[in-house]
């Protein structure tokens, strides 16, 4: 197994748009690295430099000691799962496994060998001879996964392989990808757009903006410690609490909503607070109140959505908080909840730049 | 409920009188191919069946005809055949390979190509009869079944008909044989000549009928009788003899058998796009 070491890669499209500005990474081997980002950050674009399916515009991209950059797709000993699948219509499961050994003039024992130990693991083996439109939307997964597998490659590459799933298979899924990823310890990068599934599956994670990294590290790393605004909104469900605040010395403040207990900020400046919906607590002597709208009960654990009361959005309108709770908690519609929070569970980000001070 | 009957009645009518409308011509000529020249001479064609039927179609088969009595009926079906399957042929393979040049190698000027390919439509054979016959006679194709083949080629529908197929096709089928090693050569065999065979064959039973048909062309450019095509061949017998009726006849059942064969093919591949792969 080897890493993959992308250095100051670039994407320029022949129209001068830029789709990847300058991206570092070293992903070691073994590792699943999942990129996540809105749609259009160049996640996809990434993950198909490193497949061999766009070109590189500058910089490099290696696997193990290796510069791939030149290399043609099928001798970078990669294997990507398409997120349509791509299952060749005309070709039996089978044939859509052994398709790529055959080209690569395997023996045919060894074919047969690998695509049979494959589909078991898959358990895909009852419908080897079927053809892909037989299958289930999960059992042409399946195959897609097996034909990546039987290639016994250097590096998965997983294109949102799960977004053509409904919500039950997509976790199970999920899961049976995980489990698999550790038992062959091969190096992967997972691309989607689904928070939950990149928490779920990443060994690290690469939130992707606008053509760069903005962040890279464990899940949870990025969860408690977002280095940027986007960041901390883009990781973590329900969403992070964002509060438009000016600082001025010694009190955050939006309209009449005072906040003390803080320090070392600029004044004069656009600030944003942001509170995570699971650190906020109901309490006598909170901070601040919210008028319930609306209670989400997802069985274990309810959200509370509302209007912050006292402070506006930029926009003049009433600014909605969200607040985690078990599944005890159902206050009145209309009514008001006190709120307080751990300043020190808070986080402060510049709003024009987003780099976070606190 | 009547008031439904009365409708689905009507309707029926109505397909009733463009079925007959549309078959009635073929009737004729199949009932007319039974009787006597000269009954035929006299009242024109004819709706009830006649005796000569065996009579009219033996002679037809053995008949030796032309200016020198050297082609046979079987010879001109031959031509005929030779002619369809060639222009059918070509035209299926040429527009399979110029639509996958230009939707799968991203060529520099394939939209421009693919354009230019489609206003050969504007310039149908007929206006152009002067500059091919000497373009044939140059290339020393007067008078050969390959002089009546080329310029009839009906690459531009091909193309257009293999390019929307191709089109629709997914990208991922291209990338993923790429990753699985397929290069251009491969990918044409393996992917591109199995997924359009439906559509190929829609296309080439199309073209068979342009080719069997032709008529104008081959008239221009051959003057030996050993090339003549059934469809001129009518003529030569006497397109009023019982006779010529039987010729008619048989004229019509090649390209009649080839769209019986293929017509489920030929309905999914033209018609029905989400079943197209």
């Amino acid at each position: 197994m080897s890493g993959v070491h992308l250095k100051s890669v670039r994407k320029t499209y022949p129209n001068g748009a830029e789709a990847i500005r300058g991206v570092d990474m070293d992903i070691q081997s073994g590792e699943m690295i999942v990129f996540v980002g809105p749609s259009g950050c160049g996640k996809s674009t990434l993950l198909r430099m490193v497949a061999g399916l766009e070109s590189i515009s500058g910089g490099d991209i290696s696997i193990g000691d290796r510069v791939i950059n030149d290399v043609s797709p099928s001798e970078r000993d990669v294997a990507m799962v398409f997120q349509n699948y791509a299952l060749y219509p005309h070709m039996s499961v089978r044939g859509n496994m052994s398709y790529g050994l055959k080209n690569r003039k395997m023996d045919k024992a060894e074919i047969d060998k690998r695509v049979n130990d494959a589909a078991k693991m898959l358990k895909i083996d009852a419908f080897l001879e079927r053809q892909p439109n037989q299958l289930s939307g999960g059992q042409r997964q399946r195959v897609a996964m097996g034909r990546a597998i039987v290639r016994n490659p250097q590096v998965f590459l997983f294109d949102e392989p799960l977004s053509n799933l409904d919500a039950k298979l997509r976790v199970q899924m999920r899961i049976e990808i995980k489990r698999l990823q550790r038992r062959m310890n091969v190096t992967s990068i997972y691309v989607t757009h689904d928070q939950t599934e990149a928490m779920t599956l990443a060994d690290r994670l690469a939130v992707i903006n606008d053509g760069l990294v903005e962040q890279m590290g464990a899940p949870m790393e990025l969860y408690n410690d977002p280095k940027t605004l986007f960041v901390a909104s883009f990781i973590g469900a329900p969403q992070i609490n964002l509060i438009p605040v000016k600082f001025d010395g010694t009190t955050l403040s939006n309209g009449a909503l005072q906040l003390a207990g803080f320090s070392g900020l600029p004044e004069n400046t656009d600030l944003v607070l942001g509170i995570r919906p699971d650190v906020l607590r109901v309490s006598g002597d909170g901070q601040f109140e919210m008028r319930v709208d609306l209670v989400e009960q997802h069985g274990g654990e309810n959200l509370v959505y509302g209007a912050l009361l006292g402070a506006t959005n930029n926009e003049g309108d009433d600014l909605e908080v969200c607040l985690k709770g078990d599944k005890e908690m159902l206050p009145d519609l209309d009514g008001t909840l006190r709120l307080g929070f751990d300043s020190s569970t808070a986080f402060v980000f510049r709003k024009d730049t987003g780099e976070r001070l606190i | 409920m009547l008031k439904h009957q009365l409708r689905s009645a009507g309707n029926h009518a109505i397909l009733l009188a463009g079925v007959a409308f549309m078959i009635l011509p073929i009737v004729l000529v199949v009932v007319s191919s039974t009787h006597e020249t000269a009954l035929l001479g006299e009242t024109g064609l004819q709706l009830l069946p006649g005796a000569q039927m065996v009579e009219n179609y033996t002679k037809v088969l053995t008949l030796e005809a032309g200016f020198t009595d050297q082609i046979t009926a079987l010879d001109m079906m031959k031509n005929s055949m030779i002619i369809a399957v060639g222009v059918a042929g070509l035209t299926t393979l040429v527009s399979l390979l110029g639509a996958y040049a230009m939707v799968f190698f991203r060529l520099p000027l394939a939209g421009f190509l693919f354009w230019l390919t489609l206003a050969t439509l504007l310039l149908p054979l007929e206006s152009r009869f002067i500059n091919t016959f000497l373009v044939a006679d140059a290339l020393g194709l007067i008078n050969t079944h390959l002089g009546m083949i080329l310029p009839t080629l009906t690459v531009a529908l091909g193309t257009l008909f293999f390019r929307q197929l191709f089109l629709a096709m997914p990208n991922e089928y291209l990338e993923a044989a790429k990753l699985d090693g397929a290069g251009p050569i491969r990918f044409f065999f393996d992917f591109i000549v199995p997924l359009s065979w439906k559509r190929g064959g829609a296309i080439f039973v199309v073209t068979f009928m342009v080719g069997w048909n032709q008529y104008l062309w081959p008239l221009l450019i051959s003057t030996d009788e050993s090339k003549y095509t059934l469809v001129r061949g009518i003529r030569l017998i006497g397109q009023e003899s019982g006779p010529g009726m039987a010729l008619i006849v048989l004229s019509l059942l090649p390209p009649l058998i080839l769209v019986l064969i293929f017509q489920r093919w030929f309905f999914q591949a033209l018609a029905d796009e989400k079943n197209a792969f």
